[in-house]
Order: structure tokens, then sequence, then C-alpha cells
């Protein structure tokens, strides 16, 4: 398991519709408020690169001191990013999946349900 | 030392994947700058704080020492590290400063002294000033954490053999020994006035940013462009140059605003607002606060959201030159009542009550508050809004507020917006939200719901008044008129009943009217609700008498809710004398005669809005329709005439006694008195039967035809009547005291003298032979008789006229076929006239007749009559016509 995991999804006009803090680690919230920095930061880079690549899993696409951040970007154009410590991609590609299999989502709005955060969560212990 | 730092940017990743040249040469001059004590102007940011945390600190295999003879300078850094405080923030915002070191540079650089040994680390742990050990013990390089716990473990910790040799130096003594070896080192001219005070720093640091942020910007990196235009803003604000610190920071915030990133929105924001206060932007400073209390409370904390709102409503209470709209969306929010939705009748108003969430940390005073409702299909909004009570008090949450709806067009109403004023700022709000905690996950945040909240129906029938009864009421007397008042889903409560009765109807209004409970016969007896019964429990309804004024009754409370049966007293006006019908008068009988309107008009509602109009038609009839005729003529003139009562209601009559006026030209025989023959009273007549009552009269004599012509008999009929109010009519309603039940009906009656008036009777006596043959002679005999005496009858002679008709081919006459008779005068006499014919023909045929040219047809009487035809044989067998051979 990550000690540091942070995890966001990005609808395809650049808003968030859900983050959280997935890492066994307790949350600081300077940190917390890096880490939405430093993703929505390389949500630049991202948009370069998916152009670029028809591939769904682009792996780190931008590090940061240890962390790296990890992107998933799906057909209509959303982003699961993920900025992580660990170094297991296999780990991180399944995770992706998984959760991009979770029916539990209204195009456009925010994520707000508990089971999908509960889902999330199990996910992360499994994969990460 | 810069080969160190040159062997840095190829060892280390930045924060960005490819990074320009610029920005990471910017990178190390900021750690320099920081190296030798520019760090406090270095802004404490997001973007500062990433990039320099992970850039660690040079490391020479020894630490410069400070030169000799530096204590002046030493000074100086210190007075400037004391100095540092960070730059207050607008709205008292705290926030935990974030680090721009990787590590202590006290630490690291006393580390790197030679004669400290590792057992003296931990002394200086305890005294080193905080502003980076724990923040970023996380972010520091694992490498030298976990170093120095491997160092701190195997090395020996008594403190007995570790007295330095030299104390550690303090930071102001590192920054200086760090600027003398740079001094040395450096060789660009350039770089070196960069690096000689702390304002050449800035303006080469500024220089460097807006690089950066131009190639960014150039390379559709908007991201780290924007955030690096963050940086020059807060040089330009450190410099008071506020309006492009403004403007930089707007960028800022409208990017993280555009995508929704409220975190980092809620970091720069306060800035931003700062810039807008100083510059006076009200507008601007207005929406920048309005826009902080909108993000999620827990980005800060409540005494600072309580500062946002209190600009906000003195902002809102001040004289603004350019008054804007609030833009409060998402924070007052309402929703409609979970409820079924609020219904009302067409022209009824009503309440709505809707809750309204504030979420503003406080209470907020509303100057005004309106709501305006759509109607479901069309998307205008066609109402005008609804005003609640003005200036109330939100509190933080739910608020229950209810508005008062005036009368509405049928249809079906949803919520639409909310507007009001909060000071001198008007604000709209479409915000919907969800009433109550949300737990499930079909819940769509910007879905706006469409459930109706109001539903004004179609104009419908709210109250139904019909007649009570539909059979005829007697006309001429006081009686109950009954209508059934039936409420529909609507409450009649204080309603008023006007009655207008129409010509020739008056309503008794000296009589109290009767409110009773209504129970039709299709209701069976269910349990009847305890508050509109009376105690009484066998009783079946209520029964309340109320006073009548100039045609208006006021229903009671208790009958707002029931059907109910409202009877009030009416007499119906008919001053005709009716006529009664005889075979020779057969009359026409008219329903519209006993037809009276009443006009009825019920006002109700629970604001008197709404009224029911209705004309009902009720009969009145006569008690009876009397008939007559004449049952039988005796010889002697008298006449039996029957009068047959005919019962027109749906009452029993009882007939008490009946007397006849007999007009001109008829008069009464035995007693004489005018009543019937016998005497048969009480006489009962059942409901629409009839009975009927003998007389016993002749025509007495009278020349004057004119008289005659003009003259009526009247009926004079003593009866009464029980029946029950309400299915017809019935006994009249008393109006004083000592009114008899006894009623009494006249009626005319035209009796007509006989046409027929016979004076003379001719008979035809029957035949002397039973058969007639061809050429047989036959006697014809007929007897002409006086009926009445010569004065009497209308025949000036007493001699008659006679004369045989008989067809000559069917028969001859041998004998005298006209003549004159004389006879008696008296009355009774006869004469008879014989005719000696010989029939012609064989076969059925007409025998001859006698006529009386000279008298009317009238007068006379065939009695006993002529046979119509007669049979006539064929001639016997003749022998005289045969001849012998």
């Amino acid at each position: 398991m990550a000690s540091t995991a942070c995890f966001v999804i990005v609808s395809k006009n650049d808003i968030p519709i859900y983050d959280a803090e997935v890492g066994s680690a307790p949350k600081k919230e300077d940190q917390a408020y890096q880490h939405q920095f430093i993703l929505h930061a390389a949500l630049d880079v991202v948009q370069d690169l998916a152009w670029a690549t028809s591939a769904m899993f682009l792996k780190s696409v931008d590090r940061f001191n240890d962390l790296v951040v990890s992107v998933y970007v799906t057909a209509g154009h959303t982003r699961f990013m993920l900025l992580h410590d660990s170094r297991s991609e296999d780990g991180i590609k399944s995770f992706f999946q998984e959760i991009f299999l979770n029916p539990l989502y209204l195009p456009g709005s925010r994520i707000t349900s508990s089971h999908f955060n509960t889902k999330v969560r199990a996910l992360a212990r499994k994969y990460l | 030392m810069m080969v160190e730092l040159l062997l840095l940017i190829q060892r280390r990743s930045s924060i960005v994947f490819r990074v320009t040249f610029i920005l990471s040469v910017v990178l190390r001059f900021m750690r320099l700058a920081y190296l030798i004590g520019y760090g406090v102007e270095i802004e404490k940011s997001p973007v500062n704080s990433a990039s320099l945390s992970m850039l660690s600190w040079p490391k020479p295999a020894t630490w410069p020492s400070i030169p000799p003879d530096s204590s002046a300078e030493v000074m100086a850094k210190e007075k400037t590290i004391l100095q540092a405080k960070a730059r207050e923030k607008l709205f008292d915002i705290q926030r935990k400063p974030l680090p721009l070191e990787p590590s202590s540079l006290l630490r690291e650089a006393n580390r790197r002294r030679a004669f400290l040994s590792v057992g003296n680390l931990s002394e200086l742990y305890d005294s080193v000033d905080g502003s980076g050990l724990g923040a970023h013990s996380k972010l520091s390089p694992n490498k030298s954490s976990s170093n120095l716990m491997t160092r701190t473990m195997s090395g020996p910790a008594t403190s007995e053999t570790s007295l330095p040799v030299d104390r550690p130096m303090r930071l102001s003594e590192i920054h200086v020994a760090a600027e003398h070896a740079l001094k040395q080192t450096i060789s660009d001219p350039d770089f070196m006035t960069s690096l000689s005070s702390p304002e050449e720093f800035e303006s080469r640091y500024m220089e460097l940013t807006k690089g950066a942020a131009d190639n960014y910007h150039r390379s559709w990196w908007k991201r780290h462009g924007v955030v690096l235009d963050g940086e020059i803003a807060a040089i330009f604000f450190k410099h008071g140059n506020y309006d492009l610190a403004a403007k930089s920071y707007e960028k800022v915030c409208a990017l993280y605003s555009a995508e929704g990133w409220e975190e980092l929105l809620a970091d720069v924001l306060p800035d931003l607002a700062e810039c807008q206060k100083i510059l006076k932007d009200e507008a601007g400073y207005l929406a920048s606060c309005v826009k902080l209390l909108s993000l999620e409370s827990s980005l800060f904390s409540s005494k600072e959201r309580q500062a946002f709102q209190s600009e906000v409503v003195r902002l809102a209470h001040s004289e603004m030159r350019h008054p804007v709209p609030l833009d409060v969306s998402s924070l007052i929010t309402f929703a409609g009542n979970p409820a079924p939705p609020l219904e009302l009748c067409d022209g009824d108003p009503g309440t709505l009550s809707v809750a309204v969430w504030s979420g503003f940390p406080d209470d907020i005073t509303l100057e005004s508050l309106s709501l305006r409702l759509s109607a479901f299909s069309s998307a205008d909004e066609g109402l005008k809004a609804i005003r609640s009570t003005d200036a109330r008090v939100l509190v933080p949450g739910r608020n229950i507020i209810t508005f008062d709806i005036p009368p509405q067009k049928p249809g079906s109403y949803v919520l639409g917006a909310l507007t009001g004023q909060i000071g001198k700022l008007s604000f709209r709000s479409h915000g919907f939200s969800q009433d109550g905690p949300v737990d499930t996950d079909e819940f769509m945040s910007f879905e706006k719901p469409t459930r109706p909240v109001l539903k004004v129906r179609k104009p419908r029938a709210l109250v139904d008044i019909t007649p009570a009864v539909s059979s005829a009421l007697l006309m001429n007397e006081l009686q109950w008129i009954g209508l059934i008042v039936k409420p529909i889903d609507y409450s009649l409560k204080g309603g008023i009943l006007h009655i207008d009765a129409g010509a020739e109807l008056k309503i008794e209004e000296s009589q109290m009217i009767e409110i009773e409970s209504y129970r039709s016969d299709g209701e069976h007896s269910s349990p009847i609700d305890a508050s509109k019964v009376l105690s009484r429990p066998t009783d079946t309804g209520r029964v309340e008498k109320v006073p009548i004024e100039n045609g208006k009754i006021k229903l009671p409370d208790w009958a707002s809710d029931v059907t109910t049966l409202v009877w009030f007293p009416v007499r119906a006006i008919n001053d005709t004398v009716p006529k009664g019908t005889s075979p020779a008068s057969p009359q026409k009988h008219s329903i519209v005669d006993g037809m009276r309107m009443i006009a009825l008009k019920l006002e109700f509602g629970a604001f008197h809005n709404q009224i029911f109009e209705r004309t009902i038609a009720v009969h009145f009839t006569n008690p009876f329709h009397v008939s007559t005729r004449v049952v039988d003529k005796c010889n002697d003139g008298t006449l039996l005439l029957q009068v047959i009562l005919h019962s027109e209601v749906k009452a029993t009559l009882h007939v008490k006694d009946v007397s006849l006026d007999l007009q001109a030209g008829f008069e009464h025989l035995g007693k004489g008195d005018g009543r019937p023959t016998s005497s048969l009273f009480p006489l009962v007549i059942a409901p629409s039967s009839k009975a009927g009552i003998l007389f016993v009269i002749r025509l007495s004599g009278t020349k004057d035809l004119d008289e005659l012509e003009q003259a009526d008999s009247m009926l004079h009929i003593k009866y009464g009547i029980s029946g029950d109010r309400a299915t017809g009519a019935h006994s009249p309603v008393p109006v004083k005291p000592d009114d008899s039940e006894e009623l009494l009906f006249k009626i005319s009656l035209k009796l007509k003298r006989p046409v027929l008036d016979p004076c003379l009777a001719v008979g035809f006596l029957p035949f002397s032979t039973d058969c007639l043959r061809v050429g047989q002679l036959v006697n014809m005999k007929w007897r002409v008789e006086r009926l009445k005496d010569l004065e009497e009858a209308s025949l000036s002679d007493d001699e008659i006229l006679y004369q045989v008709d008989a067809n000559p081919q069917n028969w001859m006459v041998a004998g005298r076929k006209s003549g004159h008779i004389s006879f008696s005068e008296a009355q009774g006499s006869r004469i008879e006239i014989a005719v000696t014919c010989v029939p012609l023909v064989s076969g059925y045929v007409h025998p001859p007749q006698l006529g009386l040219p000279d008298v009317g047809d009238a007068n006379i009487s065939c009695n006993p009559a002529g046979p119509h035809l007669v049979c006539v044989l064929p001639p016997t067998l003749s022998t005289s016509y045969c001849i012998p051979a």
C-alpha cells in the first residue's frame, strides 16, 4: 500500500469531479493542498501527451520528488490522475481499470456518492 | 560550488517534465538567494514551495567558514532575519506558511562542519528554528533522514566525548559565509550584481519569472504560465503596484475558478480581494467576497467566513457608486416542500411555505424576499413575484418562509427564482437545494427539480344546489321549498345564500328557515362524524332554524362541509279561477301556468370570491282537476251529472264537502242545496287518483240565450291534505296559530245545454210478415209521437208534413208519398202513418224512410229506429209462365 497517494478524476472540461486521499499515511493539510497544486499543474503535461498517444494508460507523466503522477485517459477524455509514491505500474494500471468500470457516475456532475468513495478506497488498498 | 550546482541540474529531476532552461535557472537562482539570506524576499507560494522544497542545499565537503571581520554583516543579517514576518493577509486568514527549503539550512550547513560529531546534532535539533523541520520532513529526500537515523543509531551518543572545539554556526553566520564563498566563485558581473542586494535579486527574479511565464504561455502550458503569473502578481503587490497585481491575480483566479479547483482558488482569491479593496474596486471586491463565501466551507475557518460575510454586508449597505447585483446562487438556495403540492381552487389565494437554505456563516438580514413561480408547461415566468414579509433574517442552514399567494390562473407551477435585497443590492438565486440529508446516489446536484409546488385547479364546480322535490306543490298556499346544498370538496364556511323569488311568488319572511343535514336515499347508515351530529343518538340529522332577511340566509358553520337541506316557505299566487273540463269543452292544461322561477346565488369561499348562481323552476298546481260528464239523461229531462275530481298532487287529499252552484239554465233536483246525491264524505283520494261525485240536475227554462252562453257553474271543495314536504305538496305552513287545516278550492265548470232537443219521435213499427218477396205487397208503418207539449217545442204548426223517401228502382210506393198529419198537441200523443210498397229487386236493400221535412233534425228522435237494410227474397216461382208442351 502506497503511503502517499492522491487520486483525482478530472472531467473532459478540466473540472475535478472527484478527489480523495487514498494513501495509508495520515493526511496533512498543506500536503493535500500541494498535491492538488501538483496535479493541477500536471494537467498541462497530460494534455500534450494525451493527444500524442492513443494509449489510455499514460504511465508517469510527471514527477515531484519521489512522487509520481500517473494518468489514465478514458475515451471520453476523462482523466484519472494518481499522485503516488509506489512503483508498481501494474498495480496502478489495474486500479485505474477497476475504477473505470465502476458505473456509479453521472456525466458532468461531481461524484458525491459514498459508495463510490468506499469502492475507491477498497481498490486502492487492493492494488496500491 | 558552482560545479556542484551544475551537477545538481543533471542529477535531480524537476517538477515539470520538459522544463525550459529558464525556469530551472530561476529555481537555482532562488535557491542561491535563499542561501545568502534573501529567503525573506521569496513569497511562500505553492509553486515556490513545491519547486524549492525539492531543490536540496548544495553539498560541499565542508561548509565554507565565516570570513574574519564579518561581524557587522552578521549583525545585519540577523536583523533581517528577525524583522522578517509573513505577509499579513486580508481577513486575517491564517495559513501555515509553506516551506521553501527541503531541510533546515542550519542543520545541513552544520553537518558539513568537519569538527562537529554526530552526537551534537541532536542538540541542534532542539535549537533549530521550526520553520522547516516538521513540515517538510516528508518531502525531504529519504536519504538524508535515513542517514541521520543510522548515524544516530550507530554513533556514540554520549555527550562527554562530543565537546565541540567550535560551536555550530548560527543562521546569519551561514548566510554570510555562503555569500562570501559565492563572491569568490562567481565570475559573471551581472550575476554578481543580482545577488548583491535584495532589490537587485528581486528585479532579476521578476525578469526571469516573466520570461518563464511567457514561454509557458507560448507552449500552451497555460496552467504553468498562469501560476507564474501569480508569482509576478505577488511581487507587484509587494511593490504597491496594485493594478498590475490585480490583473495577474485575476488570471490565476479565473483559471482555478473555471476549472473548479476550489482549494487552489481559496489560496489566491484573498490576494485578489485585497488588491481590489486597495484599488477601491467595489464591484470586484464584492464579487470576490461572495465567491469566497461560496467556496467549500471546509477551506476556511468560520471566523474567516464571518469576516467575508461582514464585508459583503458592509458593502451592501454602503453607497456603492455602481451598485451591482449579487450572485448568491450557491449561498442562498431553496427547495419546495417535500409534501404534495399546494392545491388551490381557481380564484382562491393561499400560502406556500418554502425551505430556504442559507450558506452564510452568520445570520443575514434580507431587506426583502420574493419568489417567482413559473408555469409548468411554459418556459417563461408568467407570474409576478410573490413577496413575503419584508425584512427577514435568515439563519445559517434551513429557514422556512411562507409566502402569501394571490389568486392565480389554473395550472401547475414550479419554483422559479428567488430574488431579494441585501442592503441596497439586489440578488437573484436560481439555486435549488436538496431539502434534508443527501443519502442517495441518484441525486444530481445541478438538476433543476420539476416537481410542481402549486396546483391551481381549473374552475370547477365547488357546490351544487338542486331542488329537493320534483313534484308539484300547492298553488296559492304557503308551502315549503327544499334546496339541497351540496359542497363538492370545498368548504362553504361563511357562505350566504341569496334567494330571489320571481314573479307571482312570494317568500314568507316572517317564518324561520329550516336547515337540516341531508342524507340521500342511496347513502347507508355509515357512522356519522360526531362533530356533525347533535348529541341525540337517534337523530338522523341536525336541524337548525335561521332567520331570513331580504332574501339572504347565512349558512351555519356546521353546514359548511356537509350536504344540507334548506327549507324556506313560499306562496305561489295565481288569481285566475281554474276551469274544469267536460267532453264539450276540453281544455289544454299548460304546465307553464304552474311554473315559478327562483333565482339562487351563493357567495362563499375563503375570501368570498366564489359565486354560484342557479335558477330553479318549481311547479305549483291546484289540488284538483275537475271534469264533468252527463252520465245519463232521463226522459223527463233529469240529468245525472258526474263530477270527477282528479288529484293533481302526490299527497292524500281528504275531501270534506263539495257544493255546486249551478249556472243559469240548470237547477238542482232533490234537496236543492247544491250538494251531491249521496253523502260519502269525508272522501279520501289517494295520490294521483280520482273520485267521482254525482249530482242530479235538470234543465231549467230560460229564453235568454246570452245569459245561457256566458254563465258558469262554481264547484266549492272543502278539503285537507296530508303530504310530505320532501315528496311534494303538503299541508300549508301555518302562519298564524289559529289557521285551520281546512282548505277551500273553487273551480268553475261550464255546463252546456244539450244540443239535441227532440220534441217529436218517429218510430218504425215492425213488419207484419217475416219475409219480403219481390212483387209482394208490404205495409210499412211509422208512428209519430209528441215528446213535448206544443208550447214548449219550437214548432209553430200543429200540422206536420211528412214524406216517404224510397229508391224508385228498388221500391214501388202504392199510395201517397207525402201528406200532412195533425194530431193532438199534448205531450205523448201519437199518430200512425201507413204506406204500402212493393219491393222490385231481391237482396239487401234500403227500405223507404219517413221524413219530416219541416222539422229540424235536432228535434226528431228516431225511436224506435227503423232498419237500415231489409232482406228481400226473390219472387216465388210463377207457374203461369210455364208453357205446356
